[in-house]
């Protein structure tokens, strides 16, 4: 899944929960570890075999190649390229319209992602009848391999037998090509990208509000307090950091966006929706340049980089 | 509570896993769940992209191989057109486990690397079972040679043709006493002869319908141009092209395109084959389609405009997707298979593809096929795409100089504009290097 | 290195759904106090309920769209205003259609076997690792923990075309294992595992080494029990985002008959062309097995999403 992929890391992680049922745990004492310090990396090598071969190895392969002419063709017979891929990359105005492309995609699909999820989980925590219904309709899109959600979705967005413009005609308004009018694909891939994925921060917000201490809104009520009062001023800054954690990650996440959109458009109309992951797709399947793909993906990698070093930054210093 | 017991059970899942691991590799050996690399001699993996009618026609005649040879049992996998297609085909013949057989459009040969992704075709064994080369359409077989290699074996010509309402065109007296399109003179005449068709009341003259398409404005331009005998040379680092002749065929395209500058593929397709235009520029492809029009459909090859005979045209062809180490047993039947869907292809004209098979195309029963035969001639001079590696088939080639062309078209650019234009969507791809 | 890559490293948990109440079931819970989002009276409830049920109509729309496309016949699928109730009446002819002809049942299975393996290897790869990390050490324990912890920055979508040429060299292009190795590196799974053995009292294992256990024997008997919430969590985490990926089974693999679901379904055709009822059909068919799953399953799934969901991602 694009937005969550499986061995997709992100730079923040919580304290897992289960820690908490675990019996309290006595303070590290480096005496307490195992003494049997040779059998430590036997535990270690399975996985160090596994990151070595299949991270370290392709992170430095396609770093070598980024500076090759390397070809899906040629039977591995590429000759040294220098900065030459690199320079290309920064002149290239498809890298320049598809990083455009998916600085847009992640503005527009990251604010109702947080805002939607945040509105969603507060309205199910109101402890009213019918949670699991609710769960179930919010979460379970998330769950939907990305092909049914392209099958689904360009049946909805269909022209003349789409819900979408049978709905639009309904209202009275002129029917929309969703996914093949320049103006509209950009807004109907964000559209689903909402559906699919908002389930996932709505249930980690949900799980964040069930950990807001009963005892704060106990103290408010005393107090007085109304419903309004009590969002405001409890629920919500108990879940600044939560929601801090949530745009991060959401964030990184959307930058990364592939699957729907080349499944939805194949980047069309026109390039108006190619991200820059496929764009480093075409250029190294399509196009058999591997080599400059490789450049792409590692100039990628840096804006990805120092991206999460800011919105860490940032978000540590309001933490702190 | 339940949940430990589920949690206990999903740990035992995963010993359970953890042994199919341990068993896996007995799984890599047989490739798939399915055991698809089975070394059965007349099992042939085969991709191909026709669907609807065509995926209708392919699938017959697949069944009637498999009915008539014993023993030669093709596997077809249908994918997406386009250059999803050729991506995939490629991958697949650069990971060294490609299908055995697969289609591709001659245009795109040039830019597909056949000395990296392709084998090239053994003529001798293709005689051995009855295709000797000479029964095939000589001017589509010499474009699927690469280095004096035969890398592709046409299957058909699917050139851009015109069809029309006869009784209309008779009406107007566009039609010879054979039901023929008279063949206009010059490119004014022609405009004459579609202004004759837009007196009736009402009506539309001739459309094409390639608005917001990226494929149909460059086929007819490239027909058009291709009969002006000018060059159009894509293997320098600058277009060895005639440039008045460009502006020439493009001004002829504004004016012949008045009643369809806003019209999409499927408008065109609705306004001929509901009676709103009685002339259509289209692809033979959509004889089906317009088959089920309720009037006399007429076709004929492209009208000679500009001096020498020639459509815009492509041919599906059969290739040999490189593999690693090709099973001897397989690359035969392969070969039996190609020798056998060419043999039966008067079934394929029926989806208004020429074949590029000569006896099918000289018998009888295809001089009774209307109106596949009266566009037939199209195949002598197929106007395919000029060899380089970005053109061809479902390329950004062919998508941009159609934005290019629609503008001219819409009149948002002159036509010397539009050519300019076309220049230098042409000098984009020159400088990029060719990555074969 | 570590606490500067992951700032919630030894702080208080950051939003871990930790439950810091009575275990009293929350249905019950809301009786004593307070909603904390709504006020007191029937109004507001009322009002957001009305909220609630359109936004989850509103939410299911598609899906129900999609279930009744696919009881359609293909004449109905293809009339534009058939509306909810198709003219010819509903039919299982879709689904016939593509149970008979398709690879559906193939891929079905091609991806629970993926599935199945990646989870278990990551899972049994990942928590030795984890267990190595929190417990023992060696030379160079430092420097590899490090060196796994800042990679969960690495994104593996930007590895797609060195690892393409990796697996045609090692010549594993087109099997499975391409489409399964390069899925079971999951630091970010190492790290939530890591955290949750720092946590486990050393006392047990302290106990079963005097008497005399080597390490993987307590590894086994020991630790491994204690940690069977924390394994189900991240075994749900990787096993449902597995089923779904996309990028990487799409480019390892060409062959149809390897493919998982979500690559067959979006790259093989049908030579019929464009089938409403069918696509329909076939997306259903689809969604079924993990619907079924988080229908079964909601609350270990929602729990396995909150424990390693910021983790995870």
């Amino acid at each position: 899944m694009s937005t969550v992929p499986t061995t997709g890391p992100a730079s923040l992680a919580p304290e897992p929960a289960h820690a908490a049922d675990a019996p309290a745990a006595s303070p590290r004492a480096s005496g307490t570890r195992s003494r049997r310090g040779g059998s430590g990396g036997l535990f270690v090598a399975p996985f160090m075999i596994f990151f070595g071969l299949f991270l370290l190895v392709p992170l430095v392969y396609g770093l070598w190649m980024s500076f090759t002419d390397a070809s899906l063709t040629g039977h591995g017979d590429s000759s040294f390229a220098g900065l030459g891929n690199y320079a290309e990359a920064l002149t290239d105005s498809e890298v320049w319209k598809s990083l455009g492309n998916t600085a847009v995609f992640t503005v527009l699909s990251s604010v109702p992602l947080v805002v939607l999820a945040l509105a969603m989980a507060l309205l199910v925590h109101a402890n009213l009848p019918g949670q699991w219904l609710w769960r179930f309709a919010f979460f379970a899109p998330y769950v939907l391999p990305v092909a049914v959600v392209w099958q689904v979705w360009s049946m909805m967005f269909q022209p003349d037998l789409g819900l979408v413009n049978n709905f639009l005609g309904a209202l009275g308004l002129d029917s929309v090509g969703w996914l093949v009018d320049e103006k509209w694909a950009m807004y109907a891939v964000v559209l689903v990208t909402v559906w699919w994925t908002a389930g996932f921060n709505f249930l980690l917000y949900l799980a964040a509000l069930q950990a807001v201490p009963d005892h704060l809104y106990e103290a408010a009520a005393l107090d007085g307090a109304g419903a309004w009062r009590r969002l405001w001023s409890i629920t919500l800054p108990q879940l600044r950091r939560t929601t801090g954690l949530i745009a991060v990650l959401q964030v990184l996440a959307s930058l990364k966006v592939f699957d729907q959109i080349y499944l939805l458009t194949r980047g069309g109309p026109n390039g108006s929706t190619r991200p820059i992951l496929e764009y480093i797709y075409d250029t190294g399947f399509t196009g058999y340049r591997l080599g400059y793909a490789s450049a792409i993906s590692y100039v990628f990698f840096a804006i990805l980089v120092i991206l999460s070093l800011a919105q860490f930054k940032i978000f540590s210093r309001k933490e702190a | 509570m339940s949940v430990t017991t589920t949690r206990r059970g999903l740990l035992r899942g995963a010993v359970a896993g953890l042994s199919a691991a341990a068993l896996a590799p007995a799984l890599a050996a047989c490739g798939s769940v399915a055991g698809s690399v089975s070394s059965s001699a007349g099992k042939v993996r085969f991709w191909h992209l026709f669907q609807g009618g065509d995926g209708a026609l392919m699938r017959r005649m697949l069944a009637k191989v498999r009915a008539d040879v014993p023993g030669l049992d093709p596997e077809d996998t249908v994918l997406d057109w386009g250059a999803a297609y050729y991506t995939k085909l490629a991958m697949a013949s650069a990971g060294g486990r490609a299908p055995d057989l697969a289609i591709m459009h001659l245009s795109r040969l040039a830019g597909y690397a056949p000395g990296g992704l392709l084998d090239p075709w053994d003529t001798a064994l293709l005689e051995e079972f009855g295709v000797p080369q000479a029964r095939i359409n000589p001017r589509v077989r010499a474009l699927g040679r690469f280095e004096k290699q035969p890398y592709a074996i046409p299957f058909d010509t699917h050139p851009f043709v015109v069809f029309y309402d006869r009784t209309v065109m008779d009406k107007a007296g566009l039609l010879d006493s054979d039901g023929r399109l008279l063949p206009p003179e010059s490119p004014a005449h022609f405009l004459e002869m579609a202004e004759r068709l837009r007196e009736r009341k009402g009506k539309l003259g001739p459309i094409m319908g390639l608005f917001n398409d990226t494929a149909q404005a460059w086929r007819m331009f490239w027909g058009l141009y291709s009969q002006t005998g000018g060059a159009f040379d894509l293997s320098g680092r600058k277009p060895g092209v005639d440039r008045d002749k460009m502006v020439e065929v493009v001004e002829f395209f504004q004016k012949v395109a008045v009643d369809s500058r806003s019209m999409d593929y499927p408008a065109g397709v609705a306004a001929f084959t509901t009676g709103q235009s009685p002339f259509i520029f289209s692809g033979e492809w959509e004889l089906p389609t317009f088959q089920g029009a309720k009037f006399d459909l007429g076709a004929s090859p492209m009208p000679t405009l500009f001096g020498s005979p020639a459509s815009y045209a492509d041919s599906h062809s059969f290739v040999l997707p490189h593999q690693d180490n090709a099973d001897e047993g397989r690359r035969r039947a392969a070969h039996q298979l190609v020798a056998e869907l060419l043999k039966g292809s008067m079934t394929w004209a029926q989806a208004g593809h020429i074949p590029a098979y000569l006896p099918v195309v000289g018998s009888k029963a295809y001089a009774k096929l209307d109106p596949q035969s009266s566009y037939a001639p199209a195949a002598e001079h197929p106007a395919i795409d000029p060899p380089a590696w970005f053109t061809g088939a479902g390329s950004d080639f062919q998508a941009r100089m159609c934005s290019a062309l629609q503008q001219g078209m819409r009149g948002a650019d002159s036509a010397k504009g539009t050519v300019a234009e076309m220049l230098s969507g042409l000098d984009f791809f020159l400088s990029k290097p060719n990555p074969a | 290195m570590s606490t500067q890559t992951v700032p919630s490293a030894g702080r208080p948990p950051v939003s871990a759904p930790r439950r810091r109440t009575s275990p009293v079931p929350r249905g019950q819970r809301s009786s004593v106090r307070p909603g904390p989002v709504l006020g007191s009276g029937p109004l507001p409830k009322i009002v957001a309920l009305v909220v609630l049920l359109a936004a989850t109509v509103l939410w299911l729309l598609p899906l129900a769209w999609g279930l009744v496309t696919s009881f359609k016949s293909e004449t109905d699928a293809a009339t534009p205003d058939d509306g909810w109730i198709p003219a010819h009446g509903f039919t299982l002819g879709a689904y016939r259609q593509i149970l008979d002809q398709g690879n559906l049942p193939l891929w079905a299975l091609n991806s629970l076997l993926i599935t199945v393996v990646v989870t278990a290897l990551t899972v049994a790869v990942s928590a030795l690792a984890a267990y190595g990390f929190s417990r023992t050490l060696f030379r160079g324990r430092k420097a590899l923990l490090g060196l796994t912890l800042a990679s969960i920055m690495v994104p593996p979508q930007i590895l797609i075309v060195p690892l393409f040429r990796e697996m045609i060299t090692a010549h594993l292009a087109d099997t499975y294992w391409a489409v399964i190795l390069p899925q079971v590196v999951a630091p970010a799974m190492v790290f939530i595992l890591k955290r949750f053995f720092d946590g486990v009292p050393r006392e047990l294992e302290e106990a079963a080494r005097i008497d005399g256990a080597g390490s993987l024997r307590v590894f086994w008997s020991i630790v491994l029990p204690l940690s069977r919430p924390i394994l189900a969590a991240v075994a749900i985490f990787v096993f449902i985002t597995t089923w779904n990926n996309f990028l990487w089974p799409f480019i390892s693999t060409s062959d149809p008959n390897l493919m998982t679901l979500p690559v067959g379904l979006s790259t093989v055709k049908d030579s019929y062309g464009l089938q409403y009822a069918q696509s329909a059909a076939a997306a259903m068919l689809a969604s079924l097995p993990l619907v079924i799953v988080f229908m079964v399953f909601q609350r270990q799934i929602v729990k396995s999403v909150a424990t390693t969901g910021l983790g995870g991602q």
